[in-house]
C-alpha cells in the first residue's frame, strides 16, 4: 500500500525531508551492521552518563556568568570553524558528486527551492553530527532541573545554518576562481586542507609547546568579548535567553535567505560547469613509443604513479592521513621536550611512512579501477600484486628518506637504523594491505577502513612496534 | 592443432539460483559467432567464465585446445574480452592505456607501438591520443577499450554488446573491424540485442535461454528450424525463446 506524505509533494519541506532521508541513508550505508550496533551501544552508554551528570547537576544552580559566556563563545568559534569545513565538503558533494541535481533542476519547481533545500540538507547534516554529541548530555541536564539550557540547541541550529551558507559561498568562490575544469579538484583539496589545518590547529592548541587553547581563551577574556554585546549572544542563547535565541536564529535565517537569493545564479552556473567534462590535453606531438614499457613490473609501476599524480585530491587525502598523525609528535615534543628529538623523529618516520605505504598499497591493490582487466590478462596475480606493492613503496620512498636524514644529523648510525626500519615498516604495512584489504572504489579512500578495518588496525600496530624499535635504537645509539 | 576456437562442455554455474545449467557450445575457428538470448539467459555469465572472470561450478572450457582451468594464463594470452562497460582508467590517455594493456599481455614495444598507432588512427582516436579518457563519451571509451582488446592481436575476441553507445558511423566501423578480424583468421564471439546486426554479421548464431543452448546454427538453419523461409532472426528468436519459456 502506498504511503501518503504529510508534506505536499514538490514543496520546500517535502524536498528537505527527501534531503534528510538521503543523508540518513548515506550515513547508514557507510557503516556496517556490526559497527552500527557498536555505535548504538556507545550512544546508550553516553546517554547513561548524561543522565548521571544531569542528576548530579540537578542540585547545583547553573547561572549565566561572564566566564561561562566566554567559554561558550570560544567553543562556538571552534565548532563553527569545523562546521564550515564540513559545509564545504557537503557543498562539494552536492555540486559534484550527489548526481541528483539533473533530476531536481529539470523538475517543475523553482531553482531557489532546490538550492534552499540543498542548503538545509547541508546544515541538517552538520546539526545531526553535533546533536548526537550534545543531546545525550544536554537533555538529561535540562529535564532534571535546567530547562533553560535547551537554548544551546537554538545556538547550534543558528551556527549550522550560517556555516552551511559560508561553506557554499567558499565552494562557489573556489569554483569561480579555479574555473570549471579544476573546480572540483580545487574544492576537494581546499576542504581537505581546511579540515587538516583546523585539526592541526586544534591539536597544537591543546598539545603544543604552550597551551594555545588557554591563550585564546585568555585573549577573549581580557577583551571581555564573551561577556557583553554581540559576543555574549552565544552564551545568553545557550542559557535560554529568548531574545538571544531569537536574534541568533533570526539572523541565521536572514543569512540563509540572502545566500539563497545571492548565490542562486552562481550555484546553477557552477553546477552546469561541473557537468561539462572538459578534455584535458591536446596532442603533445611526442612519439607514442615513449609511453610503452618493457616488462610487467615497469608497466604497472608507471600506471600506478600516473594515476596517483593525476588525482591531486586523492593525494591530498593521503597526505592528510599523515597530518592526522601529528598529535603523536605534539604529544612527544609538546610538553617541555619531554622526549628527546631524534628518537621521536625516528618513531615518526617509521609510523608516517608505514601509513603512507599502506595507503599507497591500498590504492594500488584494493582500489584497482579495472580488476577485470587484470583478471583476464595472462599474468600471474602474485606478479601483479608484487609489482603493485613495489609501486606503492616507490611512491612512499621519496618521503621516507627525509626523517632518517634528520636523525642522521644527530646520530648517523641511528639514521641508518631508522631508514632500515622505515623501509621494513613500509613493506610490512603494504604486505598487510596486500593480504587483508577489501576491494573498494578509489574514491572511497576515506572510508577504506570500513572495508578493511583489520588491515588498518594491524598495519598501525605493526608500524607502531617498528617505530618503537627505531626510537629505542636511536635513543641507545644517541 | 584443433579447428575449434572454443569448446564448452557441461558448463554449470549457480548464484542464488542456477544460471547456467549444462551448456555445450562449439565455436569453430575463423568464425564470427553471435550468442543471443533474452535478458538473464546467461550469456554474459558464460562469457565471463570463458575469460576466467567467473569460476564455473562444473564443466570444461577449451580455447584453441587449451584447457582454461589447467592453463589459464595460456588461454588468456590468446583471448581478448570487451565487456559492455569498458574496462578503462579515466586518468589515463588512450596511448597510456594501450601501453598498459600491451604490458599486461607482454607485447614487446617494438611490436606494440606500431600496432597502437595503427589502431588509434583507424579508430579515429589519434587526435585524442594524449587526452585523458575521463572526458570521453561512452562511444569513445568503447573505442579505446576495443583498441585495447585488439592490441595484442588475440586469436579469440569476445565482445559483450560491443555496439552499445556507438554512433552509426562508428558502429559500422566496429562491425567492419570484427569482420576484418575474422578474415584475418581470428575468431569473434559477440552478444547483442540488436538482432539485425547478428543476422547480417554472424556466420553462426546460438540462442540460449535459462542457461542452456536452445538452438544453434547458421541463419538458414535457424529459418528452417522455425519453418519459414522468409523468417527473420527476430521471428526465430521470439518463437524459440517463447517456446522455451
Amino acid at each position: 500500500m502506498a504511503r501518503t506524505s504529510l508534506l505536499p509533494p514538490g514543496s520546500f519541506p517535502w524536498l528537505v525531508a527527501h534531503e534528510i532521508r538521503q543523508t540518513m541513508r548515506g550515513m547508514r550505508a557507510r557503516t556496517r551492521t556490526r559497527t552500527r550496533w557498536l555505535g548504538y551501544a556507545l550512544l546508550a552508554g553516553y546517554v547513561a552518563i548524561g543522565c548521571f551528570v544531569g542528576w548530579g547537576l540537578s542540585f547545583v544552580p547553573i547561572r549565566f556568568s561572564g566566564l561561562a559566556s566566554t567559554i561558550i563563545l570560544a567553543v562556538s568559534i571552534g565548532a563553527f570553524a569545523f562546521m564550515v569545513a564540513q559545509a564545504v565538503l557537503g557543498s562539494q558533494h552536492t555540486l559534484y558528486e550527489a548526481g541528483d541535481l539533473d533530476l531536481l533542476l529539470s523538475a517543475p519547481m523553482p531553482e531557489r527551492t532546490v538550492l534552499a533545500a540543498k542548503l538545509t540538507g547541508i546544515a541538517g547534516a552538520i546539526v545531526a553530527t553535533y546533536l548526537v554529541l550534545l543531546l545525550p548530555m544536554l537533555v538529561p541536564i535540562a529535564v532534571l532541573g535546567h530547562p533553560a539550557l535547551l537554548g544551546a540547541v537554538g545556538l547550534l541550529l543558528a551556527l549550522a545554518l550560517v556555516a552551511a551558507c559560508l561553506g557554499l559561498a567558499i565552494t562557489l568562490a573556489l569554483a569561480k576562481l579555479a574555473g570549471p575544469r579544476a573546480a572540483r579538484t580545487v574544492g576537494q583539496i581546499a576542504a581537505a586542507v581546511l579540515g587538516g589545518a583546523l585539526f592541526l590547529f586544534g591539536q597544537y592548541t591543546s598539545n603544543g609547546p604552550r597551551s594555545g587553547r588557554a591563550a585564546i581563551f585568555d585573549w577573549l577574556r581580557h577583551r571581555h568579548l564573551g561577556e557583553s554585546g554581540i559576543g555574549a549572544l552565544p552564551g545568553k542563547a545557550a542559557f535560554g535567553d529568548p531574545l538571544a535565541i531569537l536574534l541568533l536564529c533570526g539572523g541565521a535565517l536572514l543569512v540563509f535567505a540572502a545566500t539563497g537569493f545571492a548565490f542562486q545564479r552562481w550555484f546553477l552556473t557552477s553546477y552546469q560547469m561541473a557537468s561539462v567534462r572538459l578534455s584535458r590535453a591536446a596532442p603533445t606531438g611526442k612519439a607514442i613509443g615513449r609511453t610503452f614499457r618493457t616488462g610487467l613490473f615497469a608497466t604497472i609501476v608507471a600506471k600506478e604513479v600516473r594515476l596517483l599524480l593525476r588525482d591531486p585530491a586523492l593525494a591530498f587525502q593521503i597526505v592528510l592521513r599523515v597530518v592526522y598523525l601529528a598529535p603523536l609528535l605534539f604529544l612527544a615534543l609538546g610538553r617541555n621536550n619531554a622526549v628527546p628529538v631524534a628518537p621521536t623523529l625516528a618513531f615518526a618516520s617509521v609510523v608516517v611512512i608505514g601509513q603512507l605505504a599502506g595507503s599507497f598499497a591500498w590504492l594500488a591493490i584494493s582500489a584497482e579501477d579495472t580488476p577485470d582487466l587484470l583478471t583476464v590478462a595472462p599474468v600471474d596475480k602474485r606478479d601483479v600484486d608484487r609489482a603493485k606493492l613495489a609501486a606503492a613503496l616507490a611512491m612512499a620512498a621519496p618521503l621516507g628518506v627525509i626523517l632518517p636524514l634528520a636523525v642522521a644529523t644527530e646520530t648517523p648510525v641511528g639514521g641508518l637504523v631508522t631508514l632500515a626500519l622505515t623501509a621494513a615498516a613500509g613493506v610490512a604495512a603494504g604486505y598487510i594491505e596486500l593480504r587483508l584489504a577489501k576491494p573498494m572504489p578509489r574514491k572511497s579512500f576515506n572510508q577504506r577502513r570500513g572495508g578493511g578495518a583489520v588491515a588498518g588496525i594491524l598495519a598501525m600496530l605493526v608500524t607502531v612496534v617498528f617505530g618503537g624499535l627505531a626510537a629505542g635504537a636511536v635513543y641507545l645509539l644517541g | 592443432m584443433t579447428d575449434l576456437a572454443l569448446r564448452i562442455r557441461g558448463l554449470k554455474k549457480a548464484f542464488d539460483k542456477p544460471v547456467i545449467t549444462g551448456l555445450d557450445l562449439d565455436v569453430a575457428a575463423g568464425q564470427l559467432y553471435a550468442l543471443l538470448g533474452p535478458n538473464g539467459a546467461g550469456k554474459t555469465t558464460t562469457l565471463r567464465m570463458v575469460t576466467g572472470l567467473t569460476r564455473p561450478d562444473a564443466g570444461s572450457i577449451e580455447i584453441y585446445g587449451i584447457d582454461a582451468a589447467r592453463d589459464p594464463l595460456g588461454a588468456k594470452a590468446i583471448t581478448a574480452w570487451l565487456p559492455d562497460d569498458p574496462m578503462l582508467y579515466d586518468k589515463l590517455t588512450p596511448t597510456e592505456y594501450l601501453a598498459f594493456v600491451a604490458g599486461l599481455w607482454r607485447v614487446p614495444p617494438a611490436q606494440a607501438v606500431p600496432e597502437a598507432e595503427r589502431l588509434l588512427k583507424w579508430l579515429e582516436l589519434w587526435d585524442q591520443r594524449d587526452t585523458r579518457c575521463e572526458g570521453f563519451s561512452r562511444g569513445m571509451k568503447q573505442k579505446v577499450a576495443l583498441a585495447g582488446a585488439l592490441i595484442h592481436q588475440p586469436r579469440l575476441l569476445i565482445l559483450d554488446e560491443p555496439l552499445t553507445g556507438l554512433d552509426a558511423t562508428m558502429a559500422r566501423s566496429v562491425k567492419d573491424a570484427l569482420r576484418a578480424q575474422v578474415d584475418a583468421g581470428a575468431t569473434v564471439i559477440v552478444t547483442t540485442h540488436i538482432l539485425e546486426v547478428a543476422e547480417r554479421l554472424a556466420d553462426r548464431i546460438g540462442i540460449i535461454a535459462h542457461g542452456r543452448m536452445l538452438v544453434e546454427g547458421t541463419m538458414a538453419e535457424l529459418r528452417e528450424r522455425v519453418g519459414g523461409e522468409d523468417a527473420t532472426l527476430e521471428d526465430a528468436f521470439i518463437r524459440l525463446t517463447s517456446e522455451a519459456a
